[in-house]
């Protein structure tokens, strides 16, 4: 055969012509998609492949169960580089996609209060996973929470460690980003509440290299308990090192990252006898232990609540799209916020009018690295 | 007093560190006029190297530290072959940019292949550390200070006093002069990259079982480093060394007397004060035009 000019140039159209092809094919829509916005670079990346790997078990789950609406669902997911114009970027990449029916947003919450924007313009559902309570209370409709927001891990940590422990002199260390400015404002408030004192606050920026001056401050402040807001599994590691190693032995109570796989794995021994709030724990439920089976599954590390509160967003979402009958955004909003006694691997979600699914967390010890349930508590205010 | 002197010990510990990455940004930038983006690549990668061969293979530290450094001699030379060679007789803006995605190369690299979980890097000794009176000294850090100032000792030696430390003070100052002089400058740079990238090697190794083992360890330090440079004089060695122990200590001292938060701006302000009052660093001579 002799190649003419006109079959290369054939061919070459063909090849140009083809992946447009293929979209337009897949357009008309033999599936539901939801784009995800997650970190795959950055200093977070290591959770953006947990949160991934939570989503997609549920998706595989979703669709051996028959899809959503007689069709498979789809994930769409774009890398937010850890950053919030990083953020922004990746979801309006996603929204320019009409035929994204919902999103999966951020478990940070200084990202999602950077996407907030765009959201509101795009008029989908976002299953988020931030903490900070102000997000749902935004007035912007279409941000739904997947985990419980810090005025509850403040009042839990609070009770926890005023009631359980009896410790009435604190030392909160928190990362100056909107995340742990949220959780210090919700623990400051619920100690105030309980009649507890804080004795000092700690504000460090994200990716410290160095705590010294943090653990000496709360040496010298006659502190006897510790609650924590941490961002990033490495500063958490550093921070209980350099604690240990200073001679700092009080109890502390930190928010769920205290007790994240990384975060027990980098800083080891230094972690051990803390306690948590956890929104995920394996023992608290039937469900949350049949998402550990699966997620053993496919990963070597036990899953954490990066993992879990994706697991339960897609599956809450796909019953949601399922319940509403169709793609329509505001029906499948009003689907979602209609969900009750929904049982979830973070817990039982039960959707208040701002869009938050759940009210209560689990507090957990670190025993020589393992992590044990202790007690969970539900909040009905 | 137990704080001033616990906070100074950790200063000086991380200033170490900052002061030798800037170490690799000051010989690379006297040889090439250029600053090397990707040093504090360097730094992350050789940490990498040594979790695969210490951790993951589980050979003996020392080996592991050679077979790292070995890695990294070879990363700086075709790191020197590919990112500044076909650009050498450009400005030095192309190699800058070249250098800028070079390190985006490699900490994407590393990101593919290893992962993006943050890894764990035991310390060369089983002890952790121990105390002195009211100071807790780390035994990383111990090392960190230690190799810092034998590295500067050895870096002294091998410019002052020997043939090849001359050579490589001709290539910098003068090229072209230099080449009329027989030295080979091709091969006087080809040095540099590969002395720079061990260099930054050692400062990721050594630091690594302190701040753990991230692709982003290296871009933090760098900045810190960076800053140190110009404040110690672009292109001085003394000035990259005390530049980086000064913004250890400066930040360590800010972050417990006056603001934890406002750390890492402590660093900054002293090098936006220098940049405004003394443009040339402590120890840059006031140079009008770069002939």
């Amino acid at each position: 055969m002799t190649i003419t000019r006109r079959a290369v140039n054939l061919g070459l159209a063909a090849t140009l012509a083809a992946p447009a092809l293929i979209r337009a094919a897949r357009a008309d829509g033999d599936t539901i998609k939801i784009g995800m916005v997650l970190p795959v670079t950055g200093p977070a990346a290591d959770s953006g492949k947990y949160a991934l790997t939570g989503a997609k078990i549920a998706l595989e789950r979703v669709n051996k169960a028959g899809g959503v609406l007689g069709k498979p669902i789809e994930l769409v997911t774009e890398d937010d580089q850890t950053t919030n114009p990083g953020a922004v970027l990746a979801f309006s990449k996603l929204a320019s996609q009409p035929d994204i029916v919902a999103f999966l947003g951020s478990i940070r919450s200084t990202q999602n209060h950077a996407m907030a924007p765009d959201i509101l313009k795009t008029g989908k559902p976002v299953c988020f996973g931030g903490t900070d309570p102000k997000l749902t209370k935004l007035g912007n409709p279409w941000l739904i929470r997947f985990r419980p927001n810090d005025s509850y891990s403040g009042r839990v940590i609070a009770s926890y460690g005023v009631e359980t422990l009896a410790k009435k002199n604190w030392a909160i260390v928190h990362s100056t980003d909107a995340f742990g400015t949220g959780g210090l404002n919700a623990l400051s408030a619920a100690l105030d509440k309980a009649g507890a004192k804080v004795a000092i606050d700690q504000g460090y920026a994200n990716q410290s290299q160095d705590f010294t001056p943090v653990v000496l401050a709360i040496k010298s402040s006659g502190a006897d308990i510790i609650g924590s807001y941490f961002t990033f599994d490495n500063d958490l590691a550093i921070f209980a090192r350099q604690l240990r190693q200073l001679g700092v032995t009080i109890p502390w109570v930190g928010s769920p990252s205290i007790i994240t796989a990384g975060a027990v794995k980098l800083a080891g021994p230094a972690l051990y006898g803390t306690y948590g709030v956890a929104d995920y724990a394996v023992d608290s439920s039937p469900a949350a232990k049949q998402f550990a089976e699966l997620y053993a599954a496919v990963s070597k590390v036990p899953p954490d609540n990066y993992s879990s509160w994706t697991y339960d967003a897609i599956g809450v979402l796909s019953a949601a799209i399922n319940k509403a009958g169709t793609t329509d955004p505001n029906k499948i909003r009003a689907a979602l916020l209609a969900t009750r006694g929904y049982q979830g691997a973070e817990g039982e979600y039960n959707f208040d009018e701002f869009g938050d699914g759940l009210h209560g967390y689990n507090i957990v010890r670190n025993e020589k690295g393992a992590i044990v349930f202790d007690k969970h508590i539900e909040f009905t205010d | 007093m137990e704080f001033f002197l616990q906070l100074l010990f950790n200063g000086i510990g991380i200033g170490a560190v900052y002061a030798l990455v800037a170490l690799g940004f000051v010989l690379i930038f006297r040889a090439t006029s250029v600053v090397n983006f990707a040093q504090g690549e360097f730094s992350m990668v050789a940490a990498y190297l040594m979790v695969v061969f210490a951790v993951d293979l589980d050979l003996p530290y020392w080996l592991a530290f050679g077979i790292a450094l070995g890695g990294m001699a070879l990363l700086g030379a075709i790191f020197n072959l590919l990112v500044y060679y076909p650009l050498r007789n450009r400005s030095y803006l192309p190699v800058l940019i070249s250098t800028i995605g070079a390190s985006i190369f490699l900490s994407n690299s590393v990101l593919a292949l290893y992962g993006p979980q943050p890894q764990v890097l035991p310390g060369w000794l089983d002890i952790p550390g121990f105390q002195l009176g009211p100071v807790y000294l780390d035994s990383q850090y111990l090392i960190i200070i230690g190799v810092t100032l034998a590295l500067v000792a050895f870096q002294y030696w091998l410019f002052e006093r020997t043939l090849l430390g001359k050579k490589l003070q001709a290539t910098s100052q003068d090229k072209e002069m230099a080449a009329l002089l027989g030295i080979p400058v091709a091969l006087m740079i080809m040095f540099t990259f590969v002395y720079s990238a061990v260099l930054g090697g050692i400062a990721g190794i050594l630091v690594a079982p302190v701040l753990f083992v991230s692709i982003q360890m290296g871009s933090t330090i760098a900045l810190k480093a960076f800053a140190a440079t110009i404040i110690g004089g672009f292109g001085d060695v003394a000035g990259a060394i005390i530049g980086g122990f000064a913004i250890g200590v400066i930040e360590t001292f800010g972050a417990a007397y006056i603001s934890v938060p406002f750390k890492d701006a402590f660093a900054f302000l002293v090098l936006i004060l220098f940049l405004v009052l003394r443009p040339q660093g402590i120890f840059g001579e006031r140079v009008a035009e770069k002939a």
